[in-house]
């Protein structure tokens, strides 16, 4: 079942769930088991005929809340733990052929009350460390279910990619009169304004200076708040709007609906002091290079952990705002 | 805003719930303010 391994050459559990093999893959529209069950229909995950939002244990998870201890018991070097976590599915709406850039931003503001709520539940668990809300979007990423969905991971650790994060806005606290780093960032992005895709009333979207995809996207909270449950009701509000916007001009960027792996970074959950060090943000990262051609994780890349990018996010940034621009004048205002 | 929340619990004993909201377009709720980064 599931279990955690510890990689003591990188530093990192690697968690391991065998069964997740056996998940369901690609099924046809009428089987999708995310959508309600209809009368006389099969019993999906849903036993409604209709709903707004629905969260639910993930059927083949990650992480259980009663792992056992695992059969394997590793080594001294290389230790094992019980892969104890939840893992949560997301249903963004009962509507199979939506996607949450087609949702309108009154469902997507209650999505954010939702990822909130999640939030707040999971990690007042005391076995959960970290809270982490994702989307995997299309194919191209990987997904086994079209219906529009995310999923909430409650990891019993800080993850690699937050916790590097983490450390870096504690250093950069230190050593620059307790200055939020992503703060800093974000001023950089006001003043140079070149990579800034645009500005909502509590939240902006850019591309950062070091954008590892051509087309990632972070949305940055502009006031220094840890994690989405500080976010007040305006605040909330310009998340869904700016959400819609960003999204409707991804879709509008190469034609269709873009591919994405979108991920809220926020505080852990493990009782530590993340005021100043941690600020909630939203990364976004498409595969996509151009409407045909991805952008892979190779051999730098995967096995060095060095990427190597062939567009810059100047260039890039004024392709999106364009695309964003478009998509908004085609919306009309609101 | 508000909403509801509705408990189930499937025959695998694996939860689900089922959220249901006052409003669904924006506009209807009432705002605060926030200070300005």
């Amino acid at each position: 079942m599931n279990q955690l391994r510890w990689d003591p050459v990188l530093e990192e559990w690697v968690a391991y769930a065998a069964h997740r093999q056996d998940r369901t893959f690609l099924p046809p529209a009428e089987y999708c088991p995310l959508c309600p069950t209809r009368p006389g229909g099969f019993p999906t995950e849903v036993p409604r005929e209709r709903y707004e939002i629905a969260v639910f244990e993930n059927k083949f998870p990650s992480f259980t809340r009663d792992a056992p201890e695992p059969e394997e018991g590793g080594g001294p070097l290389t230790p094992t733990r019980p892969g104890r976590g939840v893992c949560e599915v997301v249903c963004y709406t009962d509507d199979h052929e939506a996607t949450l850039a087609t949702l309108t931003e009154g469902r997507i503001r209650n999505l954010v009350e939702v990822w909130a709520d999640r939030y707040a539940a999971l990690g007042s668990l005391d076995f959960v460390d970290y809270v982490f809300v994702f989307e995997n979007k299309g194919e191209a990423i990987g997904v086994t279910l079209h219906h529009p969905h995310g999923q909430i991971y409650g990891y019993p650790f800080i993850p690699p990619r937050p916790k590097k994060e983490l450390d870096s806005a504690r250093s950069y606290r230190k050593t620059n009169e307790g200055r939020c780093l992503h703060c800093d960032l974000l001023a950089g992005e006001h003043e140079d304004g070149r990579r800034v895709i645009f500005k909502g009333d509590h939240f902006t979207a850019f591309i950062p200076f070091y954008a590892r995809y051509p087309y990632e996207v972070h949305l940055y909270a502009r006031r220094c708040i840890p994690s989405i449950t500080d976010l007040g009701n305006g605040e909330r509000r310009d998340l869904a709007r700016t959400l819609k916007r960003l999204l409707t001009g991804y879709d509008r960027l190469f034609g269709f609906s873009l591919p994405y792996v979108m991920v809220m970074h926020q505080s852990p959950t493990d009782g530590g002091d993340y005021a100043g060090t941690a600020h909630f943000h939203i990364e976004f990262y498409p595969p996509n290079r151009t409407a045909r051609k991805l952008k892979y994780l190779a051999g730098s890349e995967a096995g060095a952990g060095a990427f190597v990018m062939d567009a810059l996010p100047e260039q890039t940034a004024e392709t999106l705002r364009a695309a964003v621009e478009e998509a908004q004048s085609l919306r009309g205002p609101g | 805003m508000t909403f509801d929340t509705e408990y189930l619990t499937k025959e695998d004993g694996r939860y689900i719930i089922l959220y249901t909201f006052d409003n669904d377009e924006p506009g209807e709720e009432s705002d605060k303010e926030e200070p300005e980064a």
